[in-house]
């Protein structure tokens, strides 16, 4: 059975960056900064894009933010998906906003699955599948995951880690948890977080680069969208973490203890 | 606006102009090109990131297995410049450069294998194919499925490219191919090759002249011999490219019978961004090592980053890089903009990028110290992979020769009419006067260094007027001395490589000079003089030494020990070595 899957792209700072705050602490240095769709993302594209290799269908990848966030769509584009929606917004969001416009891109589109990062790498919220699922009363599976290791054959030869039933009506999830794996099954249409360990993602070849500059991306404003788009969560300060202190060597196990107790005060 | 099919900034510079419109804006980019080179830039990281293990490998071994040939295939690097219509990238100069820069902080065999294919490779069924043999080749030479190799040198024709013995012989429709082509880079895995060969010439009366033809492996009597054991880019594959009574239908002549040594010299002036790039790519990954290597080496209870040698090193293996990549980025911007002749231009960015990278690689493994000589750290092998950019695609020396003398051909035409003139003054004395006045004139001005027409910048912003004055100051200097050493020498310029070599050195660090100016001068538009403080420090520092060195080579002209250095060479050569000892 073909599967429509909606799968999200979130424009966020390389990791690879040097990330500095500001002075003020209102935000960070964004001079020099490096963009790039956000990993997990990337793991919920390649995994729309193995499914749809599987049963058909077609990715629709969406992503919300300032005109630049064009590039993290046709990135996913360029991998394989069939066509982008972007909704522009300019300034602060949150997963409460983020996901209120993902219930209408949702209503507007009619998916079959929705695949997303567990979080984006930028605040690290893991929220926004929630709530999705949420708002839309649907089955959720967060986490996915992979019984096998990425190292593995069969992720060698590219299979899904998210399998859809016989019936088509549902989805086979292998989920990461604490200690361990859950496997759960989950009816359609549901909302699939993505975890590391669920797949490896392919790279955009240069041609796939080229087809993806004719594949069509549609434009939204946020804001004629009937959403609140006010946060519910207002950031008031970022700061560094402390600079790690340099460590030193103690003679013997008396002077440890010292200096445990003496200096650091931890005895 | 300048006249595109002729104009030259460096050939002006010897006539004492300054064509400023040439080059200033700095080239930049349009912006659709530049996104999909991201995407391709970021792609390319991907693809080649935490594999250094095995570039280091395939170095040891000198193989590139077949398989990462295919992921390259794959990829679709084969395609980068070939134009969309025929299912490539269609990159211009510019972007391909960028991305062969991109490569070679990699791994240099991976840039060379497909900087050879793109630059030389088949840049001539690009260049000068028709129709029907662009539609024939190109769509195999996109996916890789054909590699191209380029064909030019052979055992008894290196620099002396007209020396080629490989001959082609009508049979008919067809031409009949033997010789050999030696250390043709992709020779072991390509199937299309651009071969040049000496046919006879109706024109010149059967005296043999070059053609290229495109031959394929799967002709009858192509062979190609045996990875070549090599210094550096040891996994690229270097072969010998044999061919025995091969026949090659007519349609297989690429740009017209005879016209062969223009075609190649066309398709070498083209590739140069090509090496440009990867030189710049492999300055820029040395930095990086070096800029590590010095924060984490402690001596003598500190970093050595604190240390001014080490300093001073680095320092000026950034300035280096800098005015590489702007050089090599405004030729292939200049190209890219559709500018014909640029052969002098591209010379110089080749031959200052090589050199700068060579340099470089050797202070890098000198801030290693012991670990730089060692072959777990990558420093060695970039000084081996880099010693043949100065020898291959035209050495550095005949580039030398092939820029000063392009660049005095101007100021020699204008000598000629002027003697033509003397001689036939008589009988015309009016024309004669004309032409007499106006060369008298230029050459006063120029003596006396009255700011005259194109003398000076005018579009430059005042924080970069100190290395302007250098340009300005420097080109009135060359073109009074082309004139010199042309009066001097007259048409036996040709031979005298003492002064053409000093000649080519001035013209290379004046156009690399004014490539920094103008660059830095495009960055200070647009963040102001407070936000480019670094880039104006490098102009700084390059204005700086590259008046140094203009100003020696100019002092030199005139008051040099040439005539000695010649006498010990040459007893050199007639005891076959050195003849001394302090026994």
């Amino acid at each position: 059975m073909p599967l429509k899957i909606l799968v999200t792209a979130k424009r966020v700072e390389d990791p690879e960056s040097k990330i500095k705050v500001k002075p003020d602490g209102t935000g960070i240095v964004t001079d020099g900064v490096n963009y790039k769709m956000n990993p997990f993302d990337e793991i919920a594209v390649e995994e729309a894009l193995r499914l749809k290799e599987k049963h058909g269908g077609e990715v629709v990848v969406a992503s919300i933010g300032a005109d630049k966030s064009m590039t993290e769509i046709r990135a996913a584009l360029a991998m394989g998906a069939d066509r982008g929606i972007l909704v522009k917004h300019d300034g602060p969001l949150d997963p409460f906003v983020v996901s209120a416009i993902l219930d209408k891109l949702f209503e507007k589109e009619k998916p079959d699955l929705v695949l997303l990062g567990k979080q984006s790498i930028d605040d690290d919220q893991n929220q926004v599948g929630q709530y999705l699922a949420e708002r839309r009363g649907l089955g959720q599976a967060t986490f996915a995951s992979k019984t096998e290791s990425l190292e593995s054959e069969a992720e060698q030869k590219k299979q899904p880690g998210v399998v859809l039933a016989a019936d088509g009506k549902s989805l086979r999830v292998v989920r990461e948890v604490d200690g361990g794996l859950v496997t759960v099954d989950v009816s359609l249409p549901a909302i699939v977080t993505c975890d590391l360990r669920l797949n490896k993602p392919r790279f955009a070849s240069l041609p796939g680069i080229m087809k993806a500059k004719k594949k069509p991306v549609e434009e939204i404003v946020a804001a004629s969208l009937g959403v609140d788009l006010a946060p519910k969560v207002a950031v008031k300060k970022l700061s560094e973490p402390p600079k790690r202190q340099g460590g030193l060597k103690v003679a013997d196990v008396p002077e440890l203890y010292a200096k445990l107790k003496g200096e650091a005060k931890v005895l | 606006m300048p006249d595109k099919k002729n104009a030259s900034y460096v050939q002006s510079l010897c006539m004492g102009e300054i064509e400023e419109e040439i080059i200033v804006p700095f080239p930049k980019m349009e912006d659709g090109e530049k996104e999909t080179l991201g995407q391709v830039l970021a792609s390319v990281r991907q693809l080649l990131s935490g594999r250094e293990k095995e570039f280091r490998e395939w170095d040891v071994k000198a193989e590139m297995p077949a398989p990462f040939i295919e992921e390259l295939r794959q990829f679709g690097l084969f395609g980068l410049v070939i134009p969309e219509a025929h299912g490539g990238i269609g990159f211009g100069s510019t972007a391909y450069s960028r991305v062969l820069q991109e490569i070679a902080k990699f791994d240099g065999s991976v840039a060379l294998t497909v900087g050879a294919h793109s630059s030389i490779g088949m840049r001539g069924l690009l260049l000068f194919g028709t129709d029907a043999q662009k539609a024939r080749w190109l769509p195999r030479l996109t996916t890789g499925e054909m590699i191209a190799a380029f064909c030019l040198t052979e055992p008894g024709a290196g620099s002396d490219a007209a020396a080629v013995r490989t001959t082609a012989r009508r049979d008919g429709n067809d031409w009949i191919l033997n010789g050999e082509k030696i250390w043709i880079t992709n020779g072991g895995m390509a199937d299309f090759f651009t071969v040049f060969a000496k046919t006879p010439d109706a024109q010149t009366g059967g005296k043999a002249s070059l053609t290229a033809f495109v031959v394929t492996r799967d002709m009858p009597g192509v062979s190609t011999g045996p990875h070549e054991d090599k210094m550096g880019i040891r996994a690229s594959s270097t072969t010998t490219v044999r061919m025995e009574d091969v026949r090659v239908p007519g349609d297989h002549v690429l740009g017209g019978v005879g016209q062969g040594f223009k075609a190649a010299m066309r398709i070498l002036n083209a590739g140069r961004t090509g090496l440009g790039g990867g030189s710049v790519g492999g300055m820029k990954k040395l930095i990086s090592l070096s800029a590590r290597q010095a924060v984490d080496r402690q001596q003598f209870g500190r970093p050595i980053s604190e240390f001014g040698m080490i300093k001073e090193k680095v320092g000026l293996m950034v300035v280096e890089t800098f005015a590489a990549e702007s050089v090599v980025s405004l030729v292939a911007g200049l190209i890219d903009q559709g500018y014909e002749d640029y052969a002098v231009e591209a010379a110089i960015s080749k031959v200052f990028a090589t050199e700068a990278l060579y340099r470089v690689s050797d202070e890098a493994l000198q801030i290693a110290g012991g670990n730089g000589f060692m072959r777990e750290y990558p420093y060695e092998k970039a000084v081996r992979d880099c010693r043949i950019n100065r020898i291959f695609e035209g050495t550095n020396e005949i580039l030398r020769l092939f820029i000063a003398l392009s660049a005095m051909n101007d100021v020699g035409q204008q000598l000629k009419e002027l003697a033509s003139v003397v001689k036939s003054g008589v009988a015309d004395p009016i024309k004669g006067f004309g032409v007499l006045s106006g060369y008298a004139k230029k050459r006063a001005s120029l003596a006396t260094g009255l700011v005259g027409d194109k003398r000076s910048f005018t579009r430059l912003s005042p924080s970069v007027k100190h290395a302007a004055v250098v340009v300005e100051e420097a080109t009135r200097d060359v073109a009074i001395a082309a004139d010199r050493i042309l009066r001097k020498h007259g048409g036996k310029v040709v031979g005298k490589q003492f002064a053409t070599h000093r000649l080519a050195d001035i013209l290379i660090d004046l156009f690399v000079l004014s490539a920094v100016l103008s660059r830095v001068n495009s960055i200070v538009e647009e963040k102001g003089a407070e936000g480019a403080a670094q880039e104006l420090a490098i102009l700084e520092i390059f204005s700086g030494r590259a008046r140094r060195r203009m100003r020696s080579n100019i002092n030199r002209i005139d008051d040099n020990d040439d005539e000695l250095v010649k006498v010990v060479a040459d007893h050199a050569f007639e005891k076959e070595g050195y003849s001394w000892d302090t026994l």
